[in-house]
């Protein structure tokens, strides 16, 4: 065993996208992002050893693992039995010191991070294989001991019900360890989206940015006019600059769990809502991810208020651009026999230049 | 907004100035005589040309503009029939130069002009290298036959010779006769000049706008990064200013030049040490042809060479001195400039979604590199060396007028047309033949008194950036890359016309010359002499720059001009010191005040003045 399996926890800057047999998928791709230059939001992982750690040292184990055995076939009904006494044995134990320790030292340098007393986080879950939907995540928890309840929670998300039928359609068993991801909730004082190529055209040597105040809702759904940015991809300098009316911004409520509209003040909304090296730096990420996946792509970015710059220019959510990468192989040119030939032309149509 | 400029035949002539129309040739006026020639001006658009004339003309300075109205226009219209392009035709109003882009009206005509260009432009393009060694044989030949004119005195008395070997021909004669030589080599360089540079500039915007259409709106600046040559000529006086630098230091001598004397007094002292004499040589082998370069633009008999004025070069070479001890990049970075020309280059051909499209690209981008180094070489060969030497001897030949008693001092000269000059010299030579009194004293003196208060008077003027009517587009290639004539810049000229009259301009719009958004207080200069006041992160601001202010903009922040495109000078230096500049104001050294708080964006092409001095 490695140094690394025996982690209980760490950070995702340590991750590798093979690491996910240690912490699970959805952790692993984060450090795989990071790695590759793509910045997310700053966080930890627990392990799946960690995982195991509290079901032995609590001695809960064989007690877990003996539920389904006593039920005999495996009904709807059973399972839900069988998943409701999980639950409770997991969520009634205490959680090893080992575990809180390092859990909790490590909530405290992501509060040290964001210059924030506690920092609101979200506690995911993070299997080791795909499961996708079956577990929780919760959003917006704050303290050392809401958190560690919630990482009880989120362990004990791999027994609900729905979980448990789907490994057993599967043929899987019935004991679950899984990874715990601890990313900072993203507090954004901008989102947006940007694209890796000028949507209009096509145009791969450009980046396109719409951004604007609050969470990216607001943006993403059409409900504000955003800034509006054509920056060149090579130099990474800004074509142009339109200034939106950025009415209304996007913001979490007190539970976190929903969002609700609110107005820009006028001086907020007669000003470009980043700056120029803000800009710069959401270019330079697209680029990054742009070139990491070698074709166009469609990135949801925020800028985090609680964090320094650049490391407070986040990435959300990246997805392959559709419509223009479909239409590749269009040429723009003329045919021409040679340069003479495309001089002369050239002089003939004459000279329009914006 | 108003879609029209000022009839050229409406500008309002300046008080006192009545009869200015004598200064100039009777075919530079707006004349209402011929109704076909005069619905002509009102129908073209003339715009100034501060780029190369930020200030009114003197008689005799008008000669450049002559010789290039001559050569551009005989050589897109007669010679290499540039098919939809004629000539450029010139206008002067109080003492300031118009000019208006001429274009051949009927499309049939300008398909029939192709099969000649076809072929002559062609054989220019295929054997560009060794045409343009040709020509640096030419000009140099001629330059040499310039450094050989001497005028001198009329004797008293014909040397002998001229009887015992039989010459034949008498002073006088050759007096006349040797001023028309001087003006022949000066008409005749600018043909030269143009012997190649309308075809650079086609080469040049065939691969803009064959890079537009593969990338819209990819940046002028960027794409010039792309064909500008890294070994080029018009730098070489800054790279030898930084050699005499290094070598200072070396030698320890650079205390002696910080002590901020006179050059003349600085080179006493070296020639004392063997270190000094030693420097003194490297001065000497960088002086020619380097120093020739002028401290202005070279287009006014004013604009002194570093030669004419050696403090100047001294003063830049203390100001590289103190930049190299506090460690800062001196020089061009030639071997930086190299790499991200390429890494530029490379990164834009991989981004092109076919192989057409890139040969496309390739093809326009070898021949715009090939016809570069001239299009970036020719200022320094005429505009700086062949000008600086032949304004010299324009002054040699004014001394002989001074001696003879026409004019009171040497300068008074460029009062006069080159033809009045002749007329003059007429005048001395026949009276001296005579053994007369010539008239010259008695009226060139007092013309020339009167010359002087209406140039006074036309240099307080500001010119109005453009008069006539705008087109729907600007089409013609010259003007883009040369004037930064756009439809887009003759908008905001025309706002400057509006705003003229209101409560004055808080934000100019030009063309982005160098990107970046830069905050600073302004420093408006007028000329080279005024770059010792500039202070570290101050924004230039000038109608227009010259090479020989290099040394300067390792202390500004960024530039903003009056006139120029993104191939403009500034613009180019900027570029490759990563200054924000906005060129093509138009009015920005007239709207801007020294210590005006200003933020340029160079991406934009905005000027914002935020707080007034």
């Amino acid at each position: 065993m490695s140094d690394k399996e025996k982690r209980i926890l760490l950070w995702y800057e340590e991750l590798a996208g093979s690491d996910f047999p240690l912490v699970g998928k959805k952790n692993a791709n984060l450090g795989e992002m990071l790695k590759g230059g793509i910045r997310t939001s700053p966080g930890f992982a627990l392990t799946l050893h960690a995982n195991e750690l509290f079901i032995t040292e609590t001695g809960i184990k064989a007690e877990l693992g003996s539920f389904l055995d006593s039920l005999g076939e495996a009904t709807l009904e059973a399972c839900q039995e069988a998943s409701d006494a999980a639950v409770k044995l997991i969520l009634e134990a205490e959680v090893p010191p080992v575990i809180v320790d390092e859990t909790c030292a490590a909530y405290q340098r992501l509060c040290e991070l964001s210059n924030t007393e506690n920092v609101p986080v979200a506690v995911r879950s993070s299997g080791a294989v795909s499961m996708p939907g079956q577990m929780e995540t919760y959003l917006n928890i704050r303290g050392e001991s809401d958190l560690i309840e919630y990482v009880k929670k989120t362990w004990a998300s791999a027994y609900h019900v729905e979980a448990i039928t789907y490994r057993l359609n599967k043929g899987w068993g019935f004991l679950l360890n899984i990874g715990v991801g601890v990313p900072k909730m993203v507090n954004s004082r901008v989102s947006g989206v940007s694209f890796t190529l000028n949507p209009l055209n096509g145009d791969r040597s450009k980046i396109a940015v719409d951004v604007s105040y609050g969470l990216g809702e607001a943006v993403v759904s059409g409900l504000v006019t955003p800034d509006n940015y054509l920056v060149d991809k090579v130099t990474l300098n800004p074509i142009r600059s339109t200034k939106g009316s950025k009415e209304t911004k996007c913001v979490y409520n007190s539970s976190g769990s929903d969002c609700t509209f609110v107005d820009v003040p006028a001086e907020d909304r007669e000003r470009f809502s980043v700056t120029a090296e803000e800009l710069k730096e959401i270019c330079r990420v697209s680029k990054v991810i742009d070139k990491y996946y070698g074709k166009p792509y469609d990135i949801e970015f925020a800028i985090d208020a609680d964090l320094p710059f650049p490391d407070s220019v986040i990435i959300l959510q990246v997805r392959p651009e559709s419509v223009w990468s479909k239409k590749a192989g269009e040429g723009k040119t003329e045919q021409k026999k040679d340069a003479m030939d495309r001089i002369v032309s050239q002089l003939i149509t004459g000279v329009r230049i914006k | 907004m108003t879609d029209k400029f000022m009839s050229p035949h409406d500008v309002p002539a300046i008080p006192g100035t009545e009869g200015w129309e004598r200064l100039y040739p009777y075919h530079y006026q707006f004349s209402k005589d011929d109704p076909d020639r005069a619905a002509f001006e009102e129908s073209q658009l003339w715009f100034y040309d501060g780029l190369h004339y930020p200030e009114p003309h003197y008689p005799f300075d008008l000669i450049w503009d002559e010789a290039w109205f001559l050569a551009l226009s005989q050589n897109n219209t007669r010679t290499f029939l540039m098919p939809p392009a004629l000539g450029i035709d010139h206008r002067i109003v109080n003492g300031h130069v118009y000019i208006t882009p001429v274009g051949v009206a009927d499309p049939e005509e300008v398909g029939r002009r192709v099969p000649t260009f076809m072929k002559r432009a062609g054989y220019y393009y295929e054997n560009w290298d060794r045409l343009y060694e040709d020509w640096k044989v030419k000009v140099n030949g001629l330059l040499g036959e310039l450094e050989a004119v001497k005028f001198e005195a009329l004797p008293e008395v014909e040397d002998e010779t001229l009887v015992f070997e039989n010459r034949g021909i008498g002073s006088g004669y050759e007096l006349l006769a040797k001023y028309d030589e001087l003006i022949n080599m000066g008409l005749k360089v600018w043909q030269y000049h143009f012997e190649f540079l309308n075809l650079g500039y086609a080469a040049y915007v065939t691969f803009i706008n064959t890079a537009n259409t593969i990338f819209p709106d990819i940046p002028i600046s960027t794409l010039t990064r792309m064909v500008s040559g890294i070994d080029v000529v018009m730098y070489k006086p800054d790279a030898e200013l930084v050699r005499l630098a290094r070598l200072a230091i070396e030698n320890g001598l650079d205390q002696l030049l910080e002590d901020n004397k006179s050059s003349a007094a600085v080179m006493t002292e070296m020639a004392n040490t063997t270190a000094g004499k030693y420097w003194l040589d490297e001065l000497e082998k960088a002086r020619y042809p380097w120093f020739h370069i002028s401290t202005g633009t070279g287009w006014y008999h004013h604009h002194s060479s570093w030669n004419d004025d050696l403090d100047v070069p001294f003063a830049s070479i203390v100001m590289h001195i103190e930049a190299i001890k506090a460690g800062k990049q001196v020089g061009r970075p030639t071997e930086k400039l190299i790499e991200e020309r390429e890494a530029l280059i490379e990164e834009y051909r991989s981004l092109i979604g076919t192989d057409a499209d890139r040969e496309a690209f390739d093809q326009v981008l070898a021949v715009a590199q090939r016809v570069f180094p001239y299009v970036e070489d020719h200022l320094f060969y005429v505009e700086h060396w062949f000008h600086s030497i032949f304004w010299n001897k324009v002054r040699e030949l004014s001394d002989v007028l001074v001696g003879a008693g026409f004019f009171k001092d040497r300068e008074d000269i460029w009062l006069l047309k080159r033809g009045e000059i002749r007329d003059a010299l007429w005048d001395h030579v026949t009276s001296w033949a005579t053994g007369t009194i010539a008239r010259g004293p008695s009226y060139w003196q007092k013309e020339i008194d009167w010359r002087k208060g209406i140039m006074e008077k036309f240099q307080a003027w500001s010119p109005p950036p453009a008069l006539g009517t705008p087109p729907d587009v600007v089409t013609e290639p010259f003007s883009i890359v040369l004037w930064g004539v756009t439809t887009s810049v003759l908008k905001n000229w025309l706002k400057g016309v509006e705003a003229a009259t209101g409560t004055g301009v808080e934000e100019l719009m030009g063309a982005p010359g160098s990107s970046g958004i830069v905050e600073g207080r302004a420093r408006v200069i007028k000329s080279a002499k005024e770059l010792g006041s500039l202070l570290e992160g101050e924004i230039l601001v000038a109608t227009t720059t010259s090479p020989s202010w290099a040394p300067a903009f390792t202390k500004i922040a960024g530039a903003v001009t009056d006139v120029g495109g993104a191939m403009c000078h500034a613009a180019i230096v900027c570029r490759e010191y990563g200054l924000p500049t906005v060129v093509g104001t138009g009015r920005g050294t007239t709207t801007i005040k020294t210590g005006d708080l200003v933020r340029i964006d160079g991406d934009a092409g905005s000027v914002t003045i935020l707080e007034r001095a």
